[in-house]
């Protein structure tokens, strides 16, 4: 199973270990952006559009 | 990116000679703002419906769900305090290219943000709103159903019911006579700047003061026992609720700094763009923790305390001051440091207008269509006097001025307090944006209002001279004593059926209920006295539902909502650990927005004249019209129009109705209380209340039938019936003691561009603004654009998007707003000055 902490858009938290956000760039109609959750470093990788092997 | 314009080879000429102004700003706006500017997803409704791809937030509303359920057992500051906290950690945040001021109600910029917990009816208005569910939609409303059958019967409003008296509740809630929720979840937020926003302190100097206070409270609990102690015990769960959430808002702060960190090292390609990654991450690092040390950090703490009101409750207005609190690190950074450029600053000031522009939350449908195309009354306070009396006025001032001729944005709008001591060269920048048709700033005279801040309420002249609006127009202290930190927007009444009651015998016609009192069937009335008396008491019935209404919602609301985010940022309640809605310690600034008010006066007049003066018609003929709709009574209806006094005349016939309605309802406003034990002065304006109602207000004896816009002002005249030109209108306002009469009175005017063209179109203005000093009015707003781009804009909306009008208390994009309300703006009389 791949996790969050193996894709491209995984960073760890320097300072809180064991957390981590996930960044993604998102292109809309009228705008780009970056935009970050939180997620676990251990969370599911598996359901996830979006994921990229580092 | 640059802070260079966009684009510079055009002749600027021509639009110029058109007063094509928003093309200009286009092409005079740096790349960067050009950029930010279009990149908003307008959340204003359009005349009342979402625009296209406009999302409902459900990420926000699920987490804070969540957290409510888990945490059932703690009291209701700390479990709000919790919840948000949870939301703050853990929502989608997001940095927009180019921008370098962050900070967004929501998980995306397309979204709209959805106040779960203030009132099951707008959540169950949501679930049935086309449109506005994320794809894919059936799951989205599953998570609406399940988060609404939570809610269900133990929001803020629901619970509020449940108390209320049931007949006032059915009155109230019949929509015929007010709006608004008597909940802190909706409602005006005055903020107490003069605490947090002066540059001294920082949320960890506040949780600093916090802790020390529970400590020395913790000291007494186990003291000497005795009655005294006892509140203590409640006042250290709100003080560790205040904690949590301001240390939830430095974190939330910090996830933005960590974002743009991130991006700066692992994504950013443009070394200038990299540096402003860099700067932005640590101005999140810095602010709200600490107090801020330049412009940037100033407006982001600033932003930052707008969006954490608004994750805590769902805030209609945005009061705010911000030349004068960021006034001074614009100077230090541009004029004395040099660590900005011009360029640079407006950039700067223009974001931090555009990121206001962009907020918005799910309204229910009234809301909407009676604030059309914007999602709340953000009328910023620029100008005025400090509290020693001197001018105010700064390189701010005049930077946001110009810099909103650049963005033309409809939200925020200025409102310039006006005073003797201001310079020529801000009054000049006052008028170009008002030539540039922006509809803003309007004008509020300084000295009277200040005057009347002490007559109603009794602030103290120094904290008097601190007054932001905090809505439309209702001045409001921003001291210790003197904020106001929560107004309930629900004392906003329909005024119109004050007369229409009183023709009737309380009786409503179009909602098909008794509402006001009995007070006689007016066909039997034989004087004007006898229907005046009819008036007064039906003014005084209405009100005082709206009041009590209020009062109650007031009184419960720390125990039905709680604010603790906003008691963090509140002096008084850091000291005292109440809930900042709490009424100890403040003064009392209440105020009735009176809408749709002169029909009343208009409507008396022409009874007066037509009926008892001269005789024409008898009551009989008259209620039986009315009643009608005054169908099959054409002739007899234009006597009404036509051959009655209308006020905005200078005809004292019905400018003496005027006050003597006005003057009733004064003494009235000081029989009723708040619960601080003051008093309750009315401040006639409308937002677009004038559209809302005109399907609500029954047929009126100024000529009006059910279904016609009523007027639009809060004493502007009705639209065509100012026949004297503006100096009349100047005249009949300035017979109004715009000090003691009432708290605000909102006056629109049309003017002709072409007149107002170059110096000469300026010295013609300023004469005119000379005698509506002298003539001691409190408030006047123009708008300048003229009918032939207005129908324009019509045929052609989609190349009239930034053209922007003066609605009522607030501007909008024309091309928002429906066709009715555009309509009746361009029936407005254009005056020649
Ligand atoms: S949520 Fe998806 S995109 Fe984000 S880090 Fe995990 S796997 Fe990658």
């Amino acid at each position: 199973m791949s996790t969050c902490s193996e894709c491209k858009s995984f960073f760890s938290r320097e300072d809180e270990q064991g957390k981590g956000d996930c960044v993604l760039r998102v292109v809309d109609p009228r705008q780009a952006y970056y935009k970050t959750r939180p997620v676990n470093p251990d969370g599911d990788a598996s359901g996830c559009e979006s994921f990229q092997k580092k | 990116m640059s802070a260079e314009p966009a684009k510079n080879d055009v002749s600027f000429q021509e639009h110029e000679e058109k007063q094509e102004w928003w093309w200009i700003a286009e092409k005079r706006r740096s790349k960067r703002l050009d950029y930010l500017r279009k990149a908003v997803w307008k959340k204003g409704a359009l005349g009342g419906n979402y625009a296209p791809g406009i999302k409902v937030d459900l990420d926000g509303p699920k987490l804070f769900t969540d957290m409510w359920r888990f945490w059932k057992f703690d009291p209701v500051m700390m479990r709000r305090a919790k919840s948000l906290a949870h939301v703050l950690d853990n929502i989608p945040i997001f940095i927009t290219d180019h921008s370098q001021i962050m900070g967004y109600w929501g998980s995306a910029p397309h979204t709209i943000s959805w106040r779960v917990d203030g009132a099951s009816m707008v959540n169950e208005e949501l679930y049935n709103e086309p449109g506005v569910m994320p794809e894919p939609e059936e799951e989205s409303l599953r998570k609406v159903a399940e988060i609404n059958d939570y809610w269900a019967g133990q929001t803020a409003v629901d619970k509020l019911a449940r108390i209320l008296d049931p007949e006032d509740a059915v009155k109230f809630l019949s929509g015929a006579i007010g709006w608004g929720a008597p909940t802190s979840a909706y409602g005006y937020s005055g903020k107490n700047y003069e605490y947090f926003l002066k540059g001294e302190r920082g949320f960890e100097d506040i949780i600093a003061d916090i802790e020390k206070n529970i400590e020395e409270a913790e000291e007494k609990c186990v003291g000497t026992p005795g009655p005294d102690i006892l509140p203590i015990y409640d006042r250290i769960q709100n003080w560790d609720a205040m904690i949590t959430v301001l240390e939830a808002a430095i974190r939330f702060a910090k996830r933005y700094a960590r974002l743009a960190r991130t991006l700066a090292e692992n994504f950013e390609t443009d070394e200038k763009r990299r540096e402003e990654l860099l700067r932005v991450a640590e101005t999140c690092e810095r602010v709200p923790a600490k107090a801020p040390r330049n412009l940037q950090e100033s407006f982001q703490l600033d932003h930052f305390v707008q969006i954490l009101s608004r994750f805590e409750a769902s805030e209609g207005a945005w009061p705010a001051r911000p030349d004068y609190y960021h006034g001074p690190f614009y100077e230090k950074d541009v004029l004395v440091d040099k660590t900005l450029t011009e360029e640079e600053a407006t950039d700067l000031v223009g974001e931090f207008m555009i990121r206001v522009y962009e907020v918005g939350g799910f309204g229910p449908r009234w809301a909407r269509e009676g604030m059309q195309g914007i999602t709340g009354t953000w009328v910023w306070t620029i100008g005025g006097v400090k509290p020693d009396g001197s001018d105010a006025c700064n390189a701010l001032t005049t930077a946001f001025l110009r810099t909103s001729r650049l963005i033309r944005v409809s939200n925020p709008t200025f409102a310039f307090r006006w005073h003797p001591k201001v310079k020529d060269e801000v009054m000049r920048e006052c008028f170009e944006c008002i030539r540039h048709g922006l509809g803003y700033p309007s004008f509020r005279n300084d000295p009277i209002l200040v005057a009347n801040c002490m007559n109603w309420h009794g602030h103290p002249i120094e904290e008097a001279r601190t007054w932001v609006h905090q809505a439309c127009m209702s001045p409001c202290p921003t001291t210790k004593h003197g904020v106001q930190p929560f107004r309930m927007a629900s004392a906003t009444a329909n005024c119109s059926k004050m007369v229409e009651y009183a023709l009737h015998n309380g009786y409503d016609h179009v909602v098909g209920m008794q509402m006001g009192p009995l007070t006689g069937d007016a066909r039997t009335f034989t004087d004007f006295e006898q229907l005046f008396e009819a008036w007064t008491r039906q003014m005084q019935w209405l009100l005082s539902l709206l009041v009590r209404t209020v009062n109650l919602g007031r009184y419960k609301d720390p125990e039905f909502y709680g604010r603790p985010f906003l008691s963090g940022i509140t002096e008084r309640a850091v000291e005292s650990g109440l809930d900042a809605v709490s009424p100890v310690g403040e003064r009392g600034n209440c105020w009735i927005t009176a809408f749709t008010w002169v029909e009343n006066v208009d409507s008396l007049a022409a009874v007066k004249k037509l009926v008892f003066d001269d005789k024409k018609y008898t009551m009989e003929q008259l209620i039986n019209a009315l009643e009608s709709n005054w169908d099959g009574c054409e002739q007899m209806r234009l006597d009404f129009v036509n051959k009655a006094p209308k006020w905005g005349n200078d005809d004292d016939y019905v400018d003496d109705i005027m006050l003597r309605c006005l003057r009733t309802m004064a003494i009235h406003s000081r029989v009723m209380r708040c619960t601080s034990n003051n008093t309750w002065p009315a401040a006639p304006q409308n937002v677009s209340g004038n559209i809302h109602y005109s399907s609500v207000v029954g047929a009126l004896p100024n000529g009006r039938r059910l279904g016609d816009a009523l007027y639009d002002g809060g004493i502007s005249p009705g639209p065509g019936l100012d026949k004297k030109g503006p100096t009349a209108v100047l005249k009949s306002c300035g017979k109004i003691d715009h000090v003691s009469d009432g708290r605000a009175f909102l006056l629109n005017q049309r003017l002709s561009p072409t007149q107002m063209a170059g110096e000469k179109g300026y010295q013609l203005w300023r004469a005119y603004m000379r005698t509506w000093a002298d003539l001691g009015l409190d408030h006047i707003q123009f708008n300048m654009v003229s009918d032939k781009t207005l129908r324009a804009a019509q045929r052609d909306p989609e190349k009239y998007q930034e053209v922007i009008v003066r609605v009522a208390g607030y501007s909008a994009h024309f091309v928002d707003i429906s066709r009715k309300t555009q309509d009746n703006i361009i029936q407005r009389t254009v005056h020649g000055l």
